[in-house]
């Protein structure tokens, strides 16, 4: 017989649908897009920080969309308003990403129309100061739950998070700014995707082989795969293609693309340590 | 009013355990109230699965034949609130072998998952120090299911809130016991004051232990993982036998240091990008 009970979960996999990674994707890159927006503002690079920006308040349309779409009442989104819960990481990241896709609209808003620009520059400045919080949280939220993949990365997850994110927001300024302008995009593109390639490598050993398993193997060993084959090409076209506009944006998409299987990658692995008791039981062991 | 469980244990979130929570009623604080399951008296009629299903008015989750004993019901779901288990543990040589039967339920843990994530409000200790989903609260986000230890947590599909038990909630309130203790012919499950269920386990233990080697208490124990359950098991075999993890605990029990990680790596981001926009040219 199977281990434990006929093979059957111990935990429950996620409720969520594909909208929950893709919210980890869009949200991360908003994060660091609007922090990454701020820093070229003060730095007097006024057309990367227009990309960045609208680039930012992309990243929250697509994130407010998918948080109350994925909600199985959504039409009771606004219960999520009722309570202030320190303990509950959602509840936090409710107020975290109120506070900043509220300041990256008014900043991005009053960039593309003119009105009220100084009011625009301080929000897009609040926007930049809680970036990093909006890129990261996330996996808190997903720690913060007994699917063992999630779980046991205390130190490294948020780590990759953050570099996902990094990634994700240096190549939208590649794939939407001019090579004239991106250079601190390709920087931040290169410095992210090399980090999350190290970051990677440093979750897998601090699981440990027998939980790293949900990583390697199945749908999202495969998506893994793809995701480290996308992002290494794009390090490479980003680090080459410094005088060309076409390069530039080659390497944008491959990373953009990369960021997004990852997000997949580490959404599928959580679901695979849940749905397989092995994990649960091995973790348990240990304690 | 007795308090059912004992000082939070080292890192866990000081405000959040059954005590705690429940002492915010004041005067109308009750007794904690739970259940001790006793697995060695169950005969696995399924009374408990019915008449859970008949007094909370729970839809089934379809009729499948799983082949898996007399186990049909599978798990604990967003409409099913017990869950009778069935191990069959036979002697490959020999036509001896013994069935475990156990009726599974919601713990009622005293530092509950489920409770501290839910990030609407919509979960919460009630006067008898158990947990309870409010449905017209319940906005279906589902953060509950992923942070429950024991799986317990499941959408109720036709109402796309999430369901559990609650350990008959409005029958407590009028004093009357739950649905399935009420209802169990041979006392396996028993309802009444945690403090006193704890007691009544150790010795029931005592005496099955003298017979059966592998008989242990699950969840009876302030200190485990969970602060103990309001549910608690008496089983003849290893948790996991039964499906349920050997070794539970809370997932909230280490966020704090989880938030500090973060803060480092979100620093860390903010100065890679500052970094990056500085080094121009």
């Amino acid at each position: 017989m199977s281990e434990g009970y006929y093979g059957r979960p111990i935990v429950k996999p996620p409720t969520w649908t594909d909208l929950i990674p893709t919210y980890f994707f869009a949200g991360g890159l908003a994060g660091a897009a609007a922090t990454l927006a701020f820093a070229e503002r003060t730095a007097r690079n006024d057309r990367l920080a227009r990309a960045m920006i609208f680039g930012a308040a992309a990243g929250c349309a697509v994130s407010a969309f998918c948080l109350i779409a994925d909600l199985k009442k959504p039409e009771r989104f606004m219960n999520m308003l009722r309570v202030v819960k320190p303990t509950s990481p959602m509840s936090v990241g409710v107020y975290i990403f109120s506070a900043f896709s509220g300041s990256v609209f008014i900043a991005a808003g009053s960039e593309i129309t003119g009105v009220a620009r100084s009011a625009g520059r301080f929000f897009e400045a609040i926007a930049g100061l809680i970036g990093p919080v909006m890129s990261v949280y996330t996996a808190v939220l997903v720690g913060d739950t007994v699917m063992p993949a999630w779980h046991l990365p205390r130190k490294t997850l948020p780590g990759l998070f953050a570099a996902t994110s990094a990634t994700s927001a240096g190549a939208w300024g590649l794939l939407f700014a001019s090579a004239r302008d991106n250079g601190s995009a390709r920087r931040l593109a290169l410095v992210g995707g090399t980090a999350m390639v190290a970051v990677l490598q440093a979750l897998h050993h601090e699981i440990g082989p027998a939980q790293a398993q949900a990583y390697s193997k199945g749908e999202a060993g495969a998506l893994a795969r793809s995701a480290r084959l996308l992002n290494v090409s794009g390090i490479v076209c980003a680090a080459l293609g410094k005088d060309s506009n076409a390069i530039s944006r080659i390497a944008g998409a491959l990373l953009l693309a990369g960021g997004l299987t990852e997000r997949f990658a580490v959404y599928r692995a959580g679901c695979a340590s849940a749905k397989d008791p092995k994990y649960v039981l091995e973790a348990q062991k240990s304690n | 009013m007795s308090r059912a469980c004992p000082e939070p244990v080292e890192g866990f979130i000081d405000l959040t355990s059954a005590a705690a929570e429940s002492a915010t009623y004041g005067a109308e604080e009750r007794d904690r109230m739970g259940f001790f399951t006793d697995t060695t008296l169950c005969i696995g009629c399924k009374a408990c699965e019915v008449a859970c299903k008949e007094w909370n008015q729970l839809p089934s989750d379809g009729y499948e034949f799983t082949g898996e004993s007399y186990d049909n019901t599978k798990e604990l779901s967003g409409n099913t609130w017990r869950h009778v288990a069935f191990v069959e543990q036979m002697e490959p040589e020999r036509d001896t072998g013994r069935w475990l039967m156990e009726s599974d339920v919601c713990k009622h843990c005293t530092h509950a998952g489920c409770l501290d994530v839910c990030p609407t409000g919509a979960i919460i200790r009630t006067e008898f120090g158990t947990v309870v989903i409010q449905d017209d609260i319940c906005n279906g986000c589902g953060y509950c299911v992923v942070a429950c230890p024991f799986g317990v947590i499941g959408e109720k599909q036709e109402d796309h809130t999430m369901g559990k038990c609650t350990l008959c909630y409005d029958r407590l309130k009028v004093g009357e016991q739950p649905a399935c203790a009420k209802a169990c012919p041979t006392e396996s499950i028993q309802y009444g004051v945690v403090d006193e269920l704890r007691e009544r386990a150790e010795k029931r233990l005592e005496k099955v232990q003298q017979k059966f080697d592998g008989a242990q208490l699950y969840l009876n124990d302030p200190n485990d993982g969970v602060g103990g359950g309001g549910s608690l098991f008496l089983l003849l075999d290893k948790p996991q036998v039964y499906g349920l993890p050997p070794n539970p605990i809370v997932p909230t029990k280490d966020l704090p240091q989880r938030w500090r990680t973060a803060g480092i790596a979100a620093a860390a981001l903010f100065g890679a990008v500052v970094l990056c926009a500085v080094s121009r040219r």
